[in-house]
């Protein structure tokens, strides 16, 4: 009975200090376009979010912010997007709404063969030649990693997990 | 002996025998529950557990064995038994985040595990069994596992040249190029260039004592109204390169009255036209053409200004140079002027270039920047500083050699010192016992020490000469990235054979266009056979790419129909013959060996060919979403309104045929074009031209 009340005491102290140091962590997070940021994201709706990327999803960014971001979001390392310019809209690389519902596959055969090869616009060229397999997978995981609302990926079977 | 005792003695007997039968038992025991305990052992039999708990067990267990595994590579000396517990880091099925530590699969990289081992990039003891041996400093071993953060430490191990996938890499290793570490320490792979900080020789007739005074005492100069930003502590705007010395006031007096007694060859101040000052004197918008003229000449493409606008101060512009926001109460009006006309003339080794002036444009710049590029408060805040004493400018000169100024800043009759600082060539692969920690609290691993000297020099060392960085969070893990990647030479030649060098290029071309490329400095923002900056578009194949009369009205006016960029290329008033002399040479050297000027011609190009290209460019392949034709389409591709007067035929076919081959990592999209569109194409675009005379003839400021 002693050794519970202790172990919830130890607990409650912990989230307090975890919750504490949280805090102190979070007023330091600012995006940082240039130098810090080529394993993070802030989210692209909420600024003072960072979205931290893992190696995969970091090299997708690096291929992101040379081929797609042109037309692929709203503000560009050069300023302005060409977005706009084109009918229909492409939609934004964070566009979960849209993204979300489409398959690994069929964006990767859109990214690969081009829209027009998808039954979409012909304004979305095809970069496999460009590209390799490796960089078009790096993007669909930086597509899937900032997607909002957040993406899901398809249930996979068996129980959960844990170490110890 | 009596037979009772006997049996007394046979009784204690047969007692020891079993005491000491059960040690012996429960010895020979430590040995194999200690092994059945140890760390790999728990871990393998979690990861079978692990595998049993999922639909494909068999499959997972399908090459396990309960015993240590080890990558062995005999020729990079690698014996790594991590696989032991990190079991599903070859299992591409183990990828998934929701699968636990330490069974998850490596992320994708280009080396394979199997062929590399682990320690060779993340550091740590691959032989050991057990978490803390592998992972921490040890007694045996002093290499802890690298921090993730700083893993890109270990592809510049061997990847010496600039790699695509290691951004923070290069950002430290341009950092350490930038900052000028090379000044006192001497640093793998880089070389000293031929000017540091600037020479010093004639400071005494640019600046005043005062402002030495200012500076020396914080080199970040502008502060907003509030004092909290500085201009060169922006967020994406590099260090200044003069980094803060900690020194004491009497100090600040000696080193300030020492130099501004410098003058030994003082520049002529330039004398002006006395009409065009009398008649452009009594303009009363005389200050704003100046600052129209400022912004025509697109000096902000390598300098900055700070501007504020909505109450958030911004450096807005290039940083090529020094930015300009205060120069006007830093330096003194004959030496600008001097200095704009010739730059060589005060620095010979500085990157501006020499523009063509006409008297005109020069006062009306040196007037803009005498009177609106000031504060007059910038010198306000000082002591009292009158010409320097002799005392002071004997401490002074000492000052200048004990502190190390010399390692950066010339002064003609002073001996330069080289090596100042401690030699950083194999700083990454030293251990926390070759390093000195001193008194500190910080933690004793080589990236902690690296960390903590960067960052806090007098905290390791309360002695140390090191002055004072205040770099960026970003920068700081960058930085400390590429020294971690500073490991010497190689452990064995079986490494040593795969390190990748890094390209040293020069482009030093002779003659007449020599003596144009040097006046220009057409190699600051451009790039000639590797050798150059990176700001303007890559020139190696410009030959083949651009007509000839297009380079030479090019260079005369140079505009761009991109309103999207900050950057282009300034107005250097170049007059015809120059421009003729850099077309002439430029068409006729800079060519690709793959672009045969031959294989297309314009001549056999028919209307119904064009005809076809146009279809092909609008419908099928609607390259108008990035190229403007017209006043319609995007603007991620240049604008195509003149590209016949602009691009050869054949670079427009080979461009089609594979872009990427030609400029590296551009974003056009290499698509499987037939040899009939491309020709369709090219005789398109041909048929695009302006007339010079248009007024808005021009051409992409950037040919990506």
């Amino acid at each position: 009975m002693k050794a519970k009340l202790l172990v919830t005491l130890a607990l409650l102290l912990a989230t307090g200090l975890a919750t504490s140091c949280h805090q102190n962590h979070t007023v330091a997070a600012t995006p940082d376009p240039l130098t810090g940021a080529y394993d993070s994201e802030p989210d692209w709706n909420d600024g003072t979010k960072i979205i931290p990327l893992n190696y995969q999803q970091a090299q997708g960014k690096r291929v992101f912010y040379q081929y797609c971001v042109w037309c692929h979001a709203d503000s560009t390392p050069a300023g302005p997007s060409n977005r706009s310019n084109l009918t229909p809209n492409p939609p934004l690389a964070n566009d979960g709404a849209t993204l979300n519902p489409l398959s690994d596959d069929f964006v990767r055969n859109v990214i690969t063969l081009g829209g027009a090869a998808a039954g979409k616009s012909a304004s979305m060229p095809p970069w496999g030649k460009t590209l390799s397999p490796d960089d078009i997978e790096a993007v669909i995981a930086f597509y899937r990693v900032i997607a909002s609302p957040a993406y899901q990926p398809p249930a996979r079977p068996g129980p959960q997990y844990s170490v110890r | 002996m009596p037979a009772e005792d006997m049996g007394k003695v046979t009784k204690r007997l047969r007692l020891i025998f079993a005491v000491s039968s059960l040690v012996f038992v429960i010895v020979l025991a430590i040995s194999p529950v200690r092994d059945y305990l140890s760390d790999w052992r728990q871990y393998e039999r979690e990861y079978v557990r692990f595998a049993e708990s999922r639909p494909d067990t068999k499959r997972l267990l399908a090459d396990f064995h309960p015993e240590i595994e080890q990558i062995w590579i005999p020729q990079m000396q690698v014996v790594d038994r991590c696989t032991t517990c990190h079991q599903g880091i070859t299992r591409p099925s183990l990828a998934d985040a929701s699968v636990p530590q330490p069974f998850r699969t490596h992320p994708p990289i280009p080396h394979r595990v199997r062929d590399w081992g682990c320690v060779v990039c993340h550091r740590g003891q691959g032989l050991a069994t057990s978490v803390r041996d592998a992972h921490e400093t040890t007694l045996a071993w002093e290499q802890p596992v690298l921090p993730v953060k700083y893993i890109q430490a270990s592809c510049g191990a061997c990847h010496h040249a600039e790699l695509d996938q290691t951004p923070r890499l290069d950002r430290g290793r341009k950092l350490l190029l930038t900052l000028n570490c090379v000044g006192c320490h001497h640093l793998q792979g880089a070389e000293r260039p031929q000017m540091l900080g600037p020479d010093l020789t004639n400071i005494g007739t640019k600046v005043s004592r005062e402002w030495i005074y200012k500076w020396l005492k914080d080199p970040r100069t502008l502060t907003a109204d509030d004092g909290t930003v500085t201009v060169n502590g922006y967020l994406n705007q590099p260090e200044p390169r003069m980094p803060k010395f900690r020194l004491s006031d009497k100090e600040l007096v000696a080193i300030s009255g020492y130099l501004s007694t410098l003058a030994a060859e003082p520049v002529q101040p330039y004398k002006f036209d006395p009409r065009i000052v009398a008649e452009l004197g009594k303009r009363p918008d005389l200050v704003d053409q100046g600052e129209t003229r400022f912004r025509q000449m697109f000096c902000t493409t390598c300098h900055s200004l700070a501007v504020t606008r909505a109450g958030e101060t911004k450096l807005i512009g290039g940083d090529i140079g020094p930015e300009l926001t205060k120069v006007g109460s830093k330096v003194n009006a004959d030496w600008l002027a001097a200095w704009l006309r010739n730059p060589q003339s005060y620095l010979p080794h500085s990157k501006m270039p020499r523009y063509q002036w006409s008297d005109q444009d020069l006062y009306l710049i040196t007037q803009y920047v005498q009177s609106k590029l000031t504060d007059s408060s910038l010198l306000s805040d000082l002591p009292k500083l009158n010409a320097p004493s002799s005392e002071d400018v004997q401490l002074g000169k000492r000052l200048f050699a004990e502190k190390g100024c010399s390692s950066c800043h010339v002064i003609k009759g002073v001996s330069p010192q080289t090596d100042f600082g401690p030699d950083l060539a194999s700083l990454g692969s030293k251990n926390a016992s070759q390093l000195e920690f001193g008194k500190s609290k910080i933690a004793r691993t080589p990236v902690a020490y690296i960390e903590a000297k960067i960052t806090d020099p007098t905290g390791v060392n309360v002695a140390a000469r090191m002055p004072q960085y205040s770099l960026a969070p970003g920068d700081l893990d960058a930085l400390t990235t590429a020294l971690l990647s500073m490991t010497g030479k190689s452990a064995t030649a079986g490494l040593e054979a795969l390190t990748i060098p890094a390209d040293h290029a020069q482009f030093r071309p002779a003659g007449a266009f020599g003596q144009l490329f040097e006046r220009y400095k057409c190699y600051v923002c451009h790039r000639f056979n590797g050798y150059g900056g990176t700001l303007a578009p890559d020139l190696t194949n410009e030959g083949s790419r651009a007509q000839k009369q297009w380079i030479a009205a090019f260079l005369k006016n140079p505009q761009t129909l991109r309103p999207t960029l900050t950057f282009r290329m300034p107005q250097f008033n170049i007059p015809d013959e120059d421009a003729s002399t850099l077309a002439e040479y430029l068409s006729m050297v800079m060519q690709s060996p793959t672009v045969d000027q031959a294989a297309a011609d314009s001549k056999t190009y028919t209307p119904e060919m064009a005809n076809l290209g146009k279809q092909l460019y609008e419908v099928k392949y609607q390259c108008q979403s990035c190229h403007t034709i017209g006043s319609g389409g995007g603007y991620v591709g240049p604008n195509l309104n003149n590209v016949g007067n602009w691009i050869t035929p054949a670079w427009a076919m080979a461009w089609l045929k594979n872009p990427q081959s030609l400029v590296p990592g551009t974003i056009e999209p290499h698509r499987e074009f037939t040899d009939e569109e491309r020709t369709a194409l090219t005789a398109y675009l041909m048929t695009l031209k302006q007339s010079a005379s248009s007024p808005a003839a021009g051409a992409p400021g950037r040919g990506r």
